[in-house]
């Protein structure tokens, strides 16, 4: 008889392990998620994306930065996604917040109607200072995050985010 | 928020914050002719609401598009969608369509925009376009919001 032959206590066996993997991939997949989920939000770690903005440009007052990332699959459209960045210079660092509230997710601006100097989400008003550090008493929970920032032929080159580290 | 469990269980904790719904209405015509328009139609409309439920993550819910073809008719339409549209108990409900014909029916909140041939552009034309309808529908929801 062939070894190859699968008998039928294997297969129930095998069928069961199926199963049971099967289950225990259920309850690992969202673990799973949670933790590759913040380093798939950008094309990789360590990868820096160029940008159209001058270095020698920058000032000290925020201004929007948008680039594109090739290619990303974002609910059921496909497309190349654009990222914002609001990028000032503090002395002769650049910095680069992320626009993302750290409420539930908005899109904050800078020195909106009735908020100058400061970054405001239209949500629910929600506050930041210019560094980030979320204003106490509105929603936000958190500083805005940072954009890991490179400089390469005078242009400005933008990575993956990191936690504040200004505040 | 989207429409996908992640973003649903979000919304579930923080109902209170993300109140506003917004129904992308969308008519898929079927007539050979029509087909190219339909879809450039649908390509904008898609692309405005994707990037409004960007903009808005946390207080907007992005429904998937709700699609007709050109035959049915929106008087029933608009009954059974409100009706059942209601039981999801949203404070704010839009609907946004690039289809002129909704704008007499007698659903609520109808945000109406000409559709834009976005095809023919390139991508920071695409992005002011979008950034500049987008423009267009603040005030209409802020208004709501501030009500
Ligand atoms: S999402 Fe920014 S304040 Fe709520």
């Amino acid at each position: 008889m062939s070894k190859n032959r699968v008998s039928r206590r294997q297969f129930l066996s095998y069928s069961l392990m199926g199963v049971g993997g099967f289950m225990i991939s259920g309850t690992l997949m969202p673990m799973l998620r949670f933790a590759v989920d913040p380093v798939l939000q950008k094309s990789g770690i360590g990868d820096f994306t160029p940008t159209p903005q001058k270095v020698d440009e920058l000032t000290d007052t925020p201004v929007r930065v948008d680039y594109t990332i090739k290619d990303r699959k974002d609910a059921w459209y496909e497309s190349d996604v654009s990222y914002t960045a609001w990028v000032y210079k503090d002395g002769d660092a650049i910095i680069a917040l992320s626009p993302v509230c750290k409420h539930l997710g908005c899109t904050v601006n800078w020195g909106s109607e009735g908020h100058p100097n400061e970054f405001f989400c239209p949500c629910h008003a929600g506050r930041y200072t210019k560094n980030g550090a979320n204003v106490k008493g509105t929603p936000p929970i958190g500083p805005l995050d940072e954009y890991e920032v490179m400089v390469k032929d005078g242009l400005l080159y933008l990575g993956g985010t990191k936690p504040n580290t200004l505040v | 928020m989207n429409w996908n469990p992640n973003d649903m269980d979000t919304y579930i904790q923080q109902k209170e914050y993300i109140d506003t719904l917004l129904v992308p209405l969308l008519k898929l015509e079927t007539n050979p002719e029509n087909m190219k328009s339909s879809s450039s139609s649908t390509e904008f409309l898609m692309y405005l609401s994707t990037f409004i439920e960007n903009q808005f993550k946390g207080r907007i819910m992005l429904l998937p598009p709700f699609s007709h073809t050109q035959s049915m008719d929106l008087e029933i339409l608009t009954e059974t969608l409100q009706k059942d549209i209601s039981l999801l108990s949203f404070k704010h409900v839009f609907y946004l369509t690039t289809d002129s014909n909704w704008t007499s029916s007698k659903l609520e909140n109808v945000i109406w925009l000409p559709s834009i041939p976005l095809e023919s552009m390139d991508k920071q034309l695409r992005q002011k376009i979008i950034e500049d309808q987008l423009r267009q529908v603040l005030p209409l929801l802020t208004k709501k919001w501030t009500e």
